[in-house]
């Protein structure tokens, strides 16, 4: 919100400091000032008046009161008003407030014989300076007003409103209203308006209708200064999507006490202005009279909260200089609070005044006394960085993709930004699809992976995926091989893959070309070709189970001291047999002293036979104890064949 | 005799010609047998001399022996400089060129946010705060009424919401974690929340529907002001080094009393960095605890940090949306 310097200066009879020191001293006691510039003779400040003291701060009078207590200046009260005797406003006026919880104050005013036109030089700037245009002297003292004490105000012609009356009621289903700008907006019970006895004539606490505005014939005014119940205005204002100045102000709390004092300052000046004469006194709803509120203060909680003594004698100037009061010289202090402080209601409240104006820059930094408790190990936490590291290791980049996308799942958005953030991702892949997409024209070989949490109905679940372009199945399943030896998870195996996957989208998988990975009967994930154009592979695990699986410990195993003897060995099968099956028989068979079956070749092809593949292993035969005879290790291999030929459809080859 | 010994220095003669002609090992080869080998001249005299009487057996022997032994220490050199020779052309031929580049080794990288994320969390883990999760499909209770932010009140304006269907809405922060652990475990404790966190709003360089951020909270009996400003500087000059200098400047949060923003400073200026204060006593009540209004009860601090915002400018990064786009030109420089 912009304030003019100008006019902050004439709330104080010494000089304010130099705009941008004034700036400085704001941003460090009360609100950040993001711009100055200047305008004419006059320089405007854009203050980022914090939400919670709109109430008092979107006016210059309240600034300038911020200014008193923290550049330490005497803040100069308004003069009084004189009215002429006689006039009454209730002679010419009713005021009826249906709801008084929606409409806690409504004060009027009339004034009599003005003259209506263009506003002198002095007003036409002030009002210039903060953004207004000038349109008439009644309406610009009314935004004046508001703009320097923070009371919306409105200005209606008298002899224009029906049956004299004024009715703050719901309005009524049906019911239609034009705005000063002519905007037809239809109304209902849940919008509060301002009425005459016919029809509404304002949207109360957002915008002035059509009909008794002021014009260039009215003779007789009647000023409106009211309060308004905070969230009715607010729902008004989303409801008819109308945001006004006043929109802004009602909905974040306005000092029912305001209304009065507005009220007068704008009836003398309109008095000066246009020459009319103001009804000595206003008509007043007022019921239910809002009084300062007290609140005690123990000094030491103060203390205790802002980790610094500051001496009582400084705390109540600081109280003083922002226009509240202590009361009595006890302890705990009692401390009377304004009423247009609205955000003031508990201890701490206090204490935060007396913190920033004291200055959050004078307290020192002093490292808490706690006991040496060491962080708790987060295992979520650490098993994550685990897998990050591993991929990385394994030469997967990480991606941080949105938790959105367009395709269709059941966690729906209610509000999307667009399309693609209509729902809730329930899988990595197809966000890393995407990515895939993206960065094929400038990479051949792409190996990325995602930890993340995914979505279904009211749950949400960590997974880890990876995708690769340019790599095959077997390349991804070391890689899946390496992850879970790493992360100490053994018994891993890979199964058929049955259909309806889980967590992926159904019908990305090649099901002849995917697996189930399993530990134990534990399923914790996915690895296969994804269906397409281009090759892509791609791994989906469960976070939550290989969490639970993982295991920190390891043992070393000792390195034999004795010889190991490596014997190959090729079997022809038929094409459909799982190399599992074979390994199977092989470790079997072979028992302990074949501590190592490696499969180093798969042929198929010319010379392996139609139907037919040819496996390669290397078999290393060795133990702890002692170094193998040739005639034991020739045993066991040969014990191998045999069983192996057990099958009739293998054939060892010799 | 004459003729014997004339013979044996036209042989050493000869001999150290042909070493100086030889080219190569096996010119050496064929001079050594020629010279020195068992069907030689020298040979030949040697064997000869079983022959001879003693006298010239001693003086003939001598002679010939000393010829043997030069003769051999003539083509150990040469043989010496030969290879010395040979090594020297197969080196040359070794020659490869060392500017060339090197072959690109393939590595993976982690995130930059994930980098962030850890660093943070080893500065404050190093004070003592325990790393705490929680989910990032909220309850309003836990989101923003638990935080003091009631409904319909402007102050949730500040925090534009995503909505889902299933009645439940994307945190807007990480403070929930907060709430939720509170409600578990008893102070004192220091817990920081790292997490994605989402707000409704159009994306440009510096805002994002989703992005990262950590708060922080210790809850004891004597937390202040003076100790947040300590910790929260030790964060700053751990993470972006000993110059750093930050302020605390007056804000509003409905969670906390009194509220700070924190700034650092760059250049001529200030940069927002943090939101921060002391925990609303309403906070502390709505998660079981008893707020410290008279001795006795708990008080603490809360902060939250912008873990995006700490990223782009540890990396200099001017686009927000990079850490989103999976660009792998932007991803393999970390």
């Amino acid at each position: 919100m912009v304030f003019s310097y100008n006019w902050l200066q004439s709330f104080f009879t010494r000089k304010l400091p130099k705009p941008d020191k004034l700036a400085e001293l704001l941003t460090l006691h009360s609100f950040e000032v993001s711009e100055i510039k200047k305008v004419k003779s006059d320089y405007v400040l854009d203050i980022d008046v914090l939400p919670n003291r709109a109430g008092d701060c979107f006016s210059h009078i309240g600034v300038a009161r911020e200014i008193a207590a923290v550049a330490d200046l005497i803040f100069r009260g308004q003069t009084s008003h004189k009215f002429a005797r006689g006039l009454t406003s209730t002679d010419f006026v009713s005021v009826e407030v249906k709801n008084s919880a929606a409409c806690p104050r409504y004060t009027a005013r009339v004034i009599t014989d003005v003259k209506v036109g263009p506003s002198p030089k002095w007003l036409e700037d002030r009002l210039e300076a903060c953004g207004l245009n000038s349109i008439n002297n009644i309406v610009d003292v009314a935004n004046y007003v508001m703009l320097e004490i923070g009371q919306p105000l409105h200005a209606f012609d008298l002899e224009k409103l029906e049956g004299k009356k004024i009715i703050v009621r719901s309005a009524k289903e049906g019911e239609k209203i034009t705005t000063l700008d002519n905007q037809v907006f239809n109304l209902n019970p849940k919008i509060l308006v301002i009425a005459d006895a016919a029809k509404p004539i304002a949207i109360a606490g957002i915008k002035g209708g059509k009909g008794p505005e002021i014009d260039e014939k009215t003779k007789t005014v009647v000023l409106e200064a009211a309060n308004f119940n905070p969230a009715i205005i607010r729902k008004g204002s989303r409801e008819l999507g109308l945001k006004t100045d006043a929109s802004l102000r009602f909905e974040h709390g306005v000092d029912p006490n305001f209304t009065e004092f507005a009220i007068n300052k704008a009836a003398s000046l309109i008095q000066k202005v246009a020459q009319g004469n103001a009804a000595k006194d206003s008509v007043d709803f007022y019921t239910r009279k809002v009084y300062p509120q007290k609140i005690k203060l123990d000094l030491k909680y103060a203390e205790s909260l802002l980790g610094v003594k500051i001496p009582e004698r400084e705390i109540r100037s600081i109280f003083n200089r922002l226009g509240f009061k202590v009361i009595g010289a006890r302890h705990p202090l009692t401390v009377q609070v304004p009423t247009f402080r609205l955000d003031v209601s508990i201890p701490e409240d206090l204490v935060e005044e007396i913190g920033r104006i004291y200055g959050y820059d004078k307290i020192p930094s002093v490292f808490p006394m706690a006991s040496l408790v060491p962080p708790q190990k987060n295992d979520s936490v650490f098993w994550q960085n685990q897998i990050r590291d591993i991929l990385k290791e394994a030469g997967f980049t990480e991606v941080y993709n949105y938790s959105f996308q367009k395709e269709e799942n059941p966690v729906e958005v209610n509000n999307p930004t667009s399309q693609e953030f209509k729902y809730l991702r329930q899988n990595l892949i197809t966000n890393l699809l995407k990515n895939i997409e993206k960065n094929k024209k400038n990479f051949s070989q792409i190996s990325i992976f995602e930890i993340g949490k995914v979505f279904r109905e009211k749950t949400e679940k960590i997974m880890v995926s990876g995708i690769a372009a340019g790599q095959d199945f077997y390349q991804l399943k070391g890689v899946a091989d390496l992850l879970f030896e790493k992360l100490g998870i053994a018994g891993v195996w890979y199964d058929d893959f049955q259909a309806t996957p889980e967590d992926s989208p159904r019908s990305s998988w090649k099901t002849k070309r995917s697996a189930e990975i399993k530990v134990s009967n534990i399923e914790v994930g996915f690895l296969g070709e994804l269906k397409g154009e281009q090759k892509i592979v791609a791994f989906n695990l469960d976070f939550e189970k290989l969490k639970e699986l993982a295991q920190e410990d390891q043992a070393y195993k000792p390195i034999s001291k004795y010889p190991a003897a490596i014997r190959d060995l090729a079997v022809l099968v038929p094409t459909f047999t799982k190399v599992e099956e074979v390994l199977n028989v092989i470790e079997t068979a072979g028992g302990v002293l074949a501590v190592d079956v490696d499969l180093f070749d798969i042929y198929e092809g010319e010379g392996a036979g139609d139907g037919k593949k040819n496996l390669a292993f290397h078999i290393v035969y060795q133990a702890q104890d002692r170094t193998l005879t040739s005639i034991e290790v020739y045993q066991i291999h040969q014990n191998i064949i045999k069983t192996l030929e057990e099958n009739p459809t293998w054939q060892v080859r010799k | 005799m004459a003729k014997t010994r004339f013979s044996l220095k036209t042989l050493k003669n000869k001999a150290e010609k042909q070493l100086l002609q030889a080219k190569d090992l096996k010119d050496l080869d064929a001079i050594f047998k020629k010279y020195l080998g068992d069907e030689s001249e020298l040979a030949g005299v040697l064997r000869s001399l079983k022959n001879l009487s003693k006298a010239k057996k001693t003086k003939l022997g001598k002679e010939a022996n000393e010829l043997k032994n030069f003769l051999k220490i003539k083509f150990s050199e040469a043989a010496s400089a030969l290879k010395e020779k040979v090594q020297k052309e197969l080196e040359a031929k070794e020659w490869i060129d060392i500017t060339a580049p090197g072959k690109k080794t393939v590595l993976g990288h982690l995130h930059p946010l994930t980098i962030v994320s850890r660093k943070v969390e080893e500065i404050l883990g190093g004070m003592g705060f325990s790393v705490i999760e929680g989910p990032e499909m909220e309850t309003e209770w836990y989101n923003f009424d638990a935080l003091n932010i009631p409904k319909d009140h402007p102050a949730r304006d500040l925090w534009d919401t995503f909505y889902l269907k299933n009645g439940l809405l994307l945190r807007t922060h990480t403070s929930p974690v907060q709430i939720r652990y509170m409600e578990k475990n008893q102070p004192p404790f220091r817990i920081i929340a790292p997490g994605k966190v989402f707000r409704h709003e159009a994306t440009d360089s510096s805002h994002e529907a989703n992005f990262y951020q950590i708060e922080g909270l210790m809850i004891g009996k004597d937390v202040s002001v003076a100790n947040f400003k300590a910790i929260i500087q030790e964060f700053f000059q751990k993470f972006f080094g000993k110059s750093a200098e930050i302020r605390l400047r007056p804000s509003y949060f409905p969670f906390v009393e009194p509220g700070f923003e924190v700034d650092m400073k760059r250049g001529d200026g200030w940069l927002e960095m943090a939101g921060a204060g002391m925990v609303h006593p309403n906070v502390l009540k709505n998660a079981g605890l008893i707020p410290s209004l008279k001795g006795g009860g708990w008080q603490g601090l809360a902060f939250g940090v912008g873990l995006d915002r700490l990223a782009m400018m540890k990396y200099k990064i001017d686009d927000i949306r990079l850490f989103y786009s999976g660009d792998l030109r932007f991803l393999n420089q970390f």
